[in-house]
């Protein structure tokens, strides 16, 4: 029999009212030394990637935010509960470290807009190689003008915020009106002020258009379903 | 701080923003540029093995045409090598838009993920 995992989690207690997990089937808590895993059965090998399958892992996930901070799996985290036993042993000081991180925050997420002032090129008939290659310089120096102002807006950013963030993961894209896409790991006291803060900066940068989202559970700052995926080659 | 349930912060989830259609497009635009899983029949092979190898020449392309840019900039270039590599650029730029024409694929099929450095095209 195999095992859908959703996350791992530490001081749960008993699980209550918890949404029906991938398939339809019923979640159960697992308990691995001082740890427990939300884990459903699951006859397969295989999980599809559907709008339904994602929305029955994260609602899973999200059904123990209000009283824990869970450590997400990977979306399609298939295993034995022979494997699951072995990793978490073998793993155990490494996962502590990583609920040490987390204890007692949520992920909030920030994602950016701005309009991109792309020169007009009109595409009028080039015919000389010379000027085919003053075009392409021009190109890239637009470009590189815009992956400078790219990264001051990350950095923008993060000076907001991070006096009330304990860590973070940005993905800033020069190239792309959604800019920045800033993951922030906050205490769960600190949401109000956070926000506040937020609200506070976006006044201030009227040309950038902000989306403000969560708590989330900790996706971004999970990290451990590379190490599973190595380990037990899960797909 | 862990929440009870006593604790009046909720987990629940909330978005915020002024702009929300303008948001919903362009998360559309970064789900459809996620790797989907390839899906092999005797039709798609064919283009989905261009779209693999015009992706890399579309690659190498674009850094031939910075490295070119630059050696112009570097001005260790004469006028007459400025204009024929630039005419040997512009060829190999219409040839490649001229296959992916034939193979029914556009700029966006051929965008790469380069991570920090950002997307291809």
């Amino acid at each position: 029999m195999k095992l859908y995992a959703y996350c791992l989690v530490e001081d749960v207690g008993a699980l209550e009212a918890t949404p029906l997990g991938i398939s339809g089937a019923p979640v159960r808590l697992l308990e691995m030394d001082e740890f427990a895993v939300l884990v459903s059965d699951f006859n397969t090998e295989t999980v599809a990637v559907s709008r339904e399958n994602a929305l029955a892992h994260a609602a899973v996930v999200r059904s123990v935010l209000d009283r824990t901070t869970p450590l997400p799996f990977r979306f399609g985290t298939v295993v034995t509960e022979q494997q699951l036993r072995s990793y978490i042993s073998a793993r155990k000081p490494a996962l502590q470290t990583r609920f040490a991180l987390l204890r007692g925050c949520v992920e909030m997420s920030v994602k950016i807009i701005r309009e991109l002032s792309r020169a007009n090129s009109a595409h009028a008939e080039i015919t000389s190689g010379t000027t085919f290659l003053q075009e392409k310089q021009r190109e890239i120096r637009g470009s590189e003008q815009s992956a400078a102002e790219a990264k001051d807006i990350s950095t923008w950013l993060q000076d907001q915020v991070k006096a009330l963030t304990r860590d973070e993961q940005v993905i800033v894209r020069p190239s792309e009106k959604l800019v920045v896409a800033a993951a922030h790991l906050v205490e769960r006291a600190k949401i109000p002020q956070y926000k506040e803060t937020l609200a506070a900066a976006r006044e201030k940068r009227s040309e950038l258009h902000f989306l403000v989202s969560g708590p989330w559970p900790p996706y971004s700052f999970a990290n451990i379903e590379l190490e599973f995926k190595s380990q037990f080659r899960v797909s | 701080m862990e929440l009870s349930p006593e604790n009046p912060l909720s987990a629940e989830p909330e978005i915020e923003t002024s702009h929300p259609e303008e948001f919903v497009e362009q998360l559309r635009c970064v789900t459809d540029s996620l790797p989907s899983r390839i899906n092999i029949d005797a039709e798609g092979v064919e283009q989905g093995l261009a779209k693999l190898v015009l992706t890399l020449i579309e690659f190498i392309r674009r850094l031939l045409e910075k490295q070119a840019v630059r050696r112009m900039e570097g001005g260790d270039l004469s006028p007459e090598q400025i204009e024929e590599l630039g005419l040997a650029l512009m060829k190999l730029e219409a040839k490649l838009h001229e296959l992916k024409t034939q193979f029914g694929l556009t700029d966006e099929d051929l965008n790469l993920d380069l991570g920090p450095i950002g997307r291809l095209i």
